[in-house]
């Protein structure tokens, strides 16, 4: 499509007009092609001689209004109920098969409907550009020029707009696997589906905001748990995210200074050593390492020969009718072991980055400081750790978000080994170690119970989503000011 | 559609378990088809001409082999009654319930499950009621795997064996027959020997067997999802007091599963509460010292109480969502007839729920079976629901370790009921 001819300004202080602008306009001044164009996609294109383009644009429209009328409408027409029509089978011995109802799938319903208002959202605004390029046409025809032809159409789409092309997939892609999805989950934290509502046997419904109050503390009797459930594992979460994030950091900073400094024999083999560590599957390392610090495992072998446990015995740490230590079996011990194991997990790739910064730093910089008198530490404090910060900020910020999702670690150090010695925490199926996401795939997985975990999901993805923001809106106020 | 829905529930959920199915057997046996003869033969009755049939069957990992052998000699049976194809899915009996309640939909038309999930899955309707033949299943099985097979008066299942309880199995060398009479003659016998006798206790599965050998109960309510407890009713507290005993006891070890079986390899364990699944390992090590029984008594106000456990039995149920359901219960009721029964027994040593196999000698002279068939009058079918388990271990949990937070010995299974009773729908 040729550059805009536009007789007069759209907008008064000269700006580019926006796409609403530039459709209401173009319907109102458009011709009958141009008008109809809004209805059926292809006429305006045959009216203005773009036979191929009219063709392809109707397919699209017919595709889109195909789903609509044959899934999309009938859906969404439920999608207020979620279904009425129960499911019910009857075994016909004649036939050797079951004869099923035409029952309603809430979860069918609930999906269907979903893409549809998506379908309906993306036909109304591609109608709207579909006249707005029309009407562009349209000008440019009155203006006597040549529209383009397909083929010239085509290699627009290869040269100048070339990005909308590499971005067709990627943003289809986000559509159907991230904001569909995303919807889905929204809508199912507004409903009963749980192991009594479950599809296809049975319905489920809207319920508005209870799921909510529950969580909160409001409803039933075992609500009070489910929030006091919820309240502990948000904080350990929050807690494990900041320890393990600046744990496996400043570990990877202090290690890659150690194998980077001067005075180190073979950095390369050092450095090598760490990183095969990355090669080894996380979760093979993780159980490995589970066991080896199990009740009976060969951790607490040694400690209880080298005569650790009596020590702890003798220091009160530990109860005198344990004789082992409770390494990820009790509360406490097993928090502080999964951070200390973590950051075995975490530094080499940390010091495979800060070794990258750290080489970065410009080279005067230290030297002028050396010169002026400073020492390692002044200098570490000074110059390499706010270089560090600035350049791995946002880093940090990811990494924090991940380990607030980091499911590997807390599960399967955690998995079958712990059970929670707080009964509130029990009757609401949650542990100590546990970060909201493994609460949640417990609460998925053993108990069916999509409505609460779907709520847990809004939770963390808030979280997530505050903190993300509030960081980046500090660093970036920060990088304004460090040079 | 189906595929839609499973894609959308994995994506929704963020998370996606590489579940049963997956790894399923890919070599199918396909019957020549002789369904025209039959056709014209027999005219249009469905129960002889079943035309193509395909069927998916789930069972355990170690079974794959042996339930291969079964399906073809069931497509030969019936070559002349439908062009027959089974394909065979590994999936763990405990987990088939998380497989199956996934999406009904999608799994297996015939699988194998522990009885314990019989409920949830009758309420999600997944579980074919059994509508052919029943009369002969109920017949031919034990009446504790019928009852565990059956909700509410109906059969919903195909008995498979009858070996999923536990029981005692100790080293004779180290205790007596008398001494494994009680938890008190177990503990002195392993003190003098510097053994021990070893059991989970933060399991709900296992500590049951203290409170329901009490006379208190903990089962399932009429909705089939909820669980009725009174484990904080007399003498509920005295249990919990008596548990907490033993646990002190320092012959007396709480360790899982795995850790009894390396306990009992490395010689500390001589005496152990657990299932068929261990007893090998014990028969192994041990040797002809190897002995299994009932389950033993415990001290409770001073008098000798009997202790209850969980029966268990693994069941072959039909999925309702089958496009063949009929095809499907005549191999659920096929892959459990007798002749099968007793396959297993010779080739997986499993404890069979047939009544002829079981009553047949070999099967009588198996320790683990006859200490099973012994403690059989002491269990009690697994019916809870899903609240009951963590509150449970985690009653368990605080027993074992001896710390009561403070809170007294009623405080705690008041605790833990109101947990295991609570709503599941939360």
């Amino acid at each position: 499509m040729a550059e805009m001819v536009l007789q007069q300004p759209l907008r008064a202080d000269g700006k580019e007009p926006n796409f609403l602008q530039r459709f209401g306009h173009g319907f109102v001044h458009g011709d009958i092609f141009t008008k109809l164009s809004l209805f059926i996609w292809g006429l305006g294109y045959i009216g203005h001689g773009q036979l191929i383009k009219a063709v392809l644009v109707t397919l699209v429209q017919a595709l889109g209004l195909y789903y609509l009328g044959v899934a999309g409408i009938p859906n969404l027409m439920k999608f207020g109920t979620l279904g009425t029509v129960q499911m019910e089978m009857v075994f016909n011995p004649a036939t050797f098969k079951n004869e099923v109802n035409d029952y309603d799938n809430s979860f069918a319903i609930l999906l269907l409907s979903i893409i549809a208002i998506v379908v309906i959202v993306a036909m109304i605004a591609a109608a709207m550009a579909v006249v707005a390029s029309n009407y562009n046409l349209q000008l440019i025809r009155r203006a006597g020029k040549k529209t383009n032809n397909f083929v010239q159409d085509v290699r627009v789409y290869l040269n100048e707009k070339f990005y909308v092309t590499l971005l067709t997939l990627p943003v289809l892609g986000v559509v159907v696997f991230t904001i569909v999805p995303l919807f889905i989950l929204i809508a199912v934290a507004f409903t009963n589906y749980d192991q009594q509502h479950m599809p296809p046997s049975a319905l489920f419904t809207w319920v508005g905001l209870s799921n909510f109050f529950t969580l909160f503390g409001g409803g039933q009797s075992l609500s009070l748990t489910f929030g006091y459930a919820f309240g502990k594992i948000l904080i350990w979460t929050l807690v494990w995210a900041f320890f393990a994030t600046f744990t496996s950091f400043f570990g990877g900073v202090f290690l890659a200074m150690f194998i980077n400094d001067k005075k180190t024999k073979l950095p390369r083999l050092w450095r090598t050593l760490f990183v095969i560590t990355i090669a080894v599957p996380q979760f093979v390392t993780l159980l490995l390492v589970r066991n080896f610090f199990g009740d009976n495992g060969i951790f607490n072998t040694m400690m209880s020969n080298l005569g650790v446990t009596d020590f702890l015995h003798t220091i009160g740490l530990l109860s005198p009718n344990m004789d082992y230590i409770p390494f990820l079996t009790s509360n406490g011990w097993a928090q502080v072991m999964i951070i200390l194991i973590n950051i075995w997990v975490g530094v080499p790739y940390q010091m495979l980055i800060a070794t990258g910064v750290l080489m970065n730093i410009p080279g005067d910089m230290l030297e002028a400081a050396r010169i002026d008198g400073a020492n390692p530490v002044q200098m570490f404090f000074r110059i390499k750790l706010p270089y560090l910060l600035s350049v791995q900020g946002p880093a940090l910020v990811t990494d924090f978000v991940k380990n607030v999702n980091n499911f590997n670690v807390i599960y399967l150090l955690t998995q079958d080994v712990y059970v929670t010695a707080d009964q509130s925490m029990a009757s609401s199926s949650a542990k100590e170690v546990d970060l909201l996401v493994t609460w949640l795939f417990r609460l998925t997985q053993e108990q069916y119970n999509y409505k609460m975990a779907a709520v847990i999901g809004i939770m963390v993805f808030i979280i997530c989503a505050v903190f993300t923001v509030v960081c980046f809106r500090f660093i970036n106020k920060k990088e304004a000011t460090f040079s | 559609m189906k595929k839609q829905l499973s894609l959308a529930m994995a994506a929704v959920m963020a998370l996606s378990l590489a579940a049963c199915g997956g790894s399923g057997d890919s070599t199918t046996s396909t019957t020549s088809g002789t369904t025209s003869d039959a056709a014209t033969t027999e005219g249009s009755d469905v129960s002889t001409n079943w035309g193509d049939v395909t069927l998916t069957m789930w069972g355990a990992e170690e079974d794959q082999t042996m339930l291969r052998e079964m399906a073809d000699a069931f497509i030969e049976e019936n070559k002349d009654k439908g062009n027959i194809t089974i394909n065979i899915g590994a999936c763990s009996e405990a987990d088939t319930k998380d497989n199956v309640l996934t999406d009904p939909t999608a799994a297996a038309d015939v699988f194998a499950f522990a009885d314990d999930q019989l409920n949830e899955l009758v309420a999600a309707d997944a579980l074919q009621e059994v509508t052919l033949n029943a009369d002969d299943v109920k017949s031919r099985n034990l009446e504790g795997s019928v009852e565990a097979a059956s909700l509410n008066g109906k059969l919903y299942a195909y008995p498979m064996t009858a070996d999923n309880g536990y029981f005692l199995y100790y080293d004779k060398s180290v205790i007596s027959e008398e001494d494994a009479q009680t938890v008190d003659g177990i503990l002195a016998a392993a003190a003098k020997a510097g053994r021990t006798f070893d059991m989970t206790l933060n399991d709900g599965w296992y500590i049951y067997s203290f409170f329901a050998g009490a006379g208190l109960e903990a089962t399932l309510a009429d909705d089939g999802v909820n669980t009725v407890c009174n484990w904080n009713e007399e003498p509920g507290a005295d249990v919990a007091q008596a548990i907490m005993d033993i646990a002190s006891n320092s012959a007396f070890v709480s360790a899982p599963d795995a850790d009894i079986v390396s306990g009992i390899k490395n010689g500390t364990v001589c005496a152990a509460v657990s299932g068929t699944w261990n007893a090998s390992t014990a028969q192994e090590i041990w040797g002809d010292n190897y002995a299994a029984t009932k389950l033993p008594t415990y001290t409770l106000n001073g008098e000798q109480v009997q202790m209850g456990s969980f029966a268990g039995y693994k069941l072959v149920g039909v999925n309702p969502h089958s496009q063949n359901v009929g095809v499907a219960m005549m191999l659920a009721d096929y892959i459990t007839n007798e002749a099968n029964q007793q396959k297993r027994f010779e080739e997986r040593n499993l404890g069979p729920s047939n009544i002829n196999v079981n009553a047949s000698e070999e099967v009588q002279a198996a320790p683990a079976i006859a200490a099973l068939a012994a403690q059989s009058d002491f269990s009690d079918l697994q019916r809870v629901g899903a609240n009951y388990w963590d509150p449970a271990a985690s009653l368990g949990q605080i027993l074992q370790s001896g710390d009561t937070q403070g809170k007294t010995m009623q405080q705690l299974v008041d605790d833990a009921v109101a947990g295991i009773t609570a709503p599941v729908a939360q």
